[in-house]
């Protein structure tokens, strides 16, 4: 089973994140499960949302507490906090534009990339997610594809205009090029 | 959310949902006439579908928007009462703002079929799950049952409308999940045809209803009759019985999901088992086939059906094991787990290990070591006799 956790705040399409991503590896024939946890308030909160996919069926629900994987959307949250249950094995995705302040420990498998300025140019709107999951996907290429993610995308924001869309699609696949 | 409004009639379909969808889903192939709401979290993205569903023309009842829970309850009886099948749902407060009418729906013996999205109760506030809301309407004459994943949700509320409606059962059914960790979690659910649900749940005949014709009084004082109304309740709970099975097999033939009123889980040859409701029940799956991994020959029994309660099948069940622990998410303080004092009441006269094990309230995250831990301590205080224990699992 892979188990993610995306930390961020409400407004920067956290629970978005876990379910375009949930979408894709259900169309890449995982069973999955995806949800979100929040208190009363909304946009500017932080927010924490979660994925897990496995190829049998998934009997654990509730809080990801051993992540193999934690994508931050926002780094002027506690990253004691982000971090929590993280290994060195957790890979870390981190969309900041300043990572020399951030003095993070154990940096290996931490990898940092400023998503929001790349939403900001494709979408116009500083949402980082679909640029972070093309990271993501870049990474997991042998088990979910660059094109379920797009079709995800597709699925997901299907009430948009196609312009916000395509601008989606472009940015995942700005970030899918951007993984080193 | 929406995107599934593309589906054609008739067509199967096997996608994501959360449980708020899915019970949306349940209301729309049911056809369901009237749809009295009011929104509460985690229950308002049941209500947005259908309201959505509704602007679109592809739910065709009544969407009434009233100004509270009570209200809601009472239009719901109001509307059964003229003999079309009425659905709504609510949470946690808005559970308890229904109270009174709850007690009138089952009286006049209205099938109203109800969803609760389980949340703590206030104060202090919480919008996350456990069961106190729902627990508090055991007594209140509604069938319940509980559901543990977004299929389930699906699959028991069109089950509910059935048995509800028998004219030997005529009671109102409550079915619930939880909040959050089933309202907002979006997992593969597959959604029965139009045409199939059709064939297992055609159009509402009511024995009797209201009809301005035939003038007709519900719900009058009697006083000296009451205790044989209240009986008739009883009796229509214990005609349930059969009804439900009758109605989970009839389920398991059309759609191959197989249904009982409790759930055994590695069951076999178990020595200690845990006895689990709802949501929470999968991590525990999960606990128990980690401390068979360990060597430890674990079980689990899940209740599904809790009104009418089933003592048989519950008794049969753990009959077989040495220990039982109970994982009450619930507290009813200075008496301590619901379930608990079920199950303790269920096995008197046998010998056995019964411990509680309290956890998870207002929606504290009970991962699966937690689980574990509880497993092993029931298997250390089995061992040592140790019985009628009651812990509290904080993190």
């Amino acid at each position: 089973m892979l188990e993610i956790r995306v930390h961020g705040r409400g407004g920067a399409g956290v629970k978005s994140c876990a379910e375009i991503f949930g979408k894709a590896a259900f169309l890449s024939g995982f069973k999955t499960q995806d949800f979100s946890l929040y208190g009363a308030e909304r946009r500017g909160a932080p927010l924490v949302s979660f994925v897990r996919i496995d190829k049998e069926p998934i009997l654990e629900r509730g809080y990801v507490t051993r992540p193999d994987i934690i994508i931050v959307l926002d780094d002027s949250l506690d990253f004691k906090h982000m971090l929590n249950g993280s290994t060195e094995h957790t890979l870390v995705l981190i969309n900041t534009s300043r990572r020399d302040k951030l003095k993070l420990k154990n940096s290996k498998n931490f990898i940092c990339v400023d998503a929001t300025s790349i939403a900001l140019e494709t979408i116009g709107k500083p949402i980082p997610n679909t640029v972070m999951l093309g990271l993501l996907v870049k990474r997991l290429k042998d088990k979910i594809t660059l094109e379920n993610l797009e079709k995800a995308i597709e699925e997901k924001l299907e009430k948009y205009p196609e312009k916000v869309i395509q601008a989606n699609k472009q940015a995942a696949k700005i970030g899918y090029g951007r993984f080193i | 959310m929406f995107n599934i409004l593309g589906l054609q009639e008739g067509e199967e379909m096997k996608k994501l949902m959360d449980g708020n969808e899915a019970g949306a889903w349940a209301a729309r192939l049911a056809d369901v006439k009237v749809f009295p709401n009011f929104p509460v979290t985690p229950q308002t993205e049941l209500i947005e579908t259908l309201a959505q569903w509704k602007a679109d023309g592809l739910f065709k009842g009544d969407f009434l928007d009233v100004e509270s829970e009570h209200s809601v309850m009472s239009a719901a009886v109001a509307s059964e009462a003229t003999g079309v099948r009425t659905f709504t749902a609510t949470s946690s407060q808005g559970l308890l703002l229904m109270h009174e009418i709850l007690y009138i729906a089952s009286g006049m013996r209205l099938p109203v079929v109800m969803i609760n999205v389980s949340r703590g109760l206030s104060a202090p506030i919480t919008l996350w799950s456990d069961h106190n809301d729902i627990l508090d309407q055991r007594d209140s004459g509604w069938m319940i049952f509980f559901t543990e994943n977004n299929q389930e949700v699906i699959d028991l509320t069109l089950q509910a409308f059935k048995i509800s409606e028998n004219h030997k059962v005529l009671l109102p059914c409550i079915v619930n999940l939880d909040g959050f960790i089933l309202s907002y979690t979006k997992e593969p659910v597959e959604a029965p045809n139009q045409k199939q649900v059709d064939k297992f749940l055609p159009k509402y005949k009511p024995l009797t209803y209201l009809d301005p014709k035939k003038p007709m009084n519900l719900g009058v004082p009697v006083m000296e009759g009451y205790m044989e109304f209240r009986l008739q309740q009883q009796a229509a709970m214990e005609n349930a019985r059969e009804v439900i099975k009758k109605t989970f097999k009839e389920w398991e033939k059309k759609f191959g999901r197989k249904y009982d009123v409790i759930e055994r889980f590695m069951m076999d040859d178990a020595v200690i088992a845990l006895v689990s409701v709802g949501a929470m029940t999968s991590t525990a799956k999960a606990a128990v086939v980690e401390a068979r991994k360990k060597g430890i020959k674990a079980g689990l029994v899940k209740i599904i059906v809790y009104r009418p309660f089933p003592f048989k099948e519950l008794e049969d069940a753990l009959n077989d094991v040495v220990g039982i622990g109970v994982c009450d998410q619930n507290l009813a303080p200075g008496y301590g787990g619901i379930l608990y004092h079920d199950i303790r009441s269920l096995m008197y006269g046998y010998k056995r290990v019964i411990n509680d094990y309290i956890l998870g309230l207002g929606g504290q995250q009970a991962p699966k070591e937690k689980y574990v831990e509880i497993i092993e301590d029931l298997l250390e205080c089995t061992g040592k006799g140790e019985s009628g224990k009651v812990k509290y699992i904080v993190d």
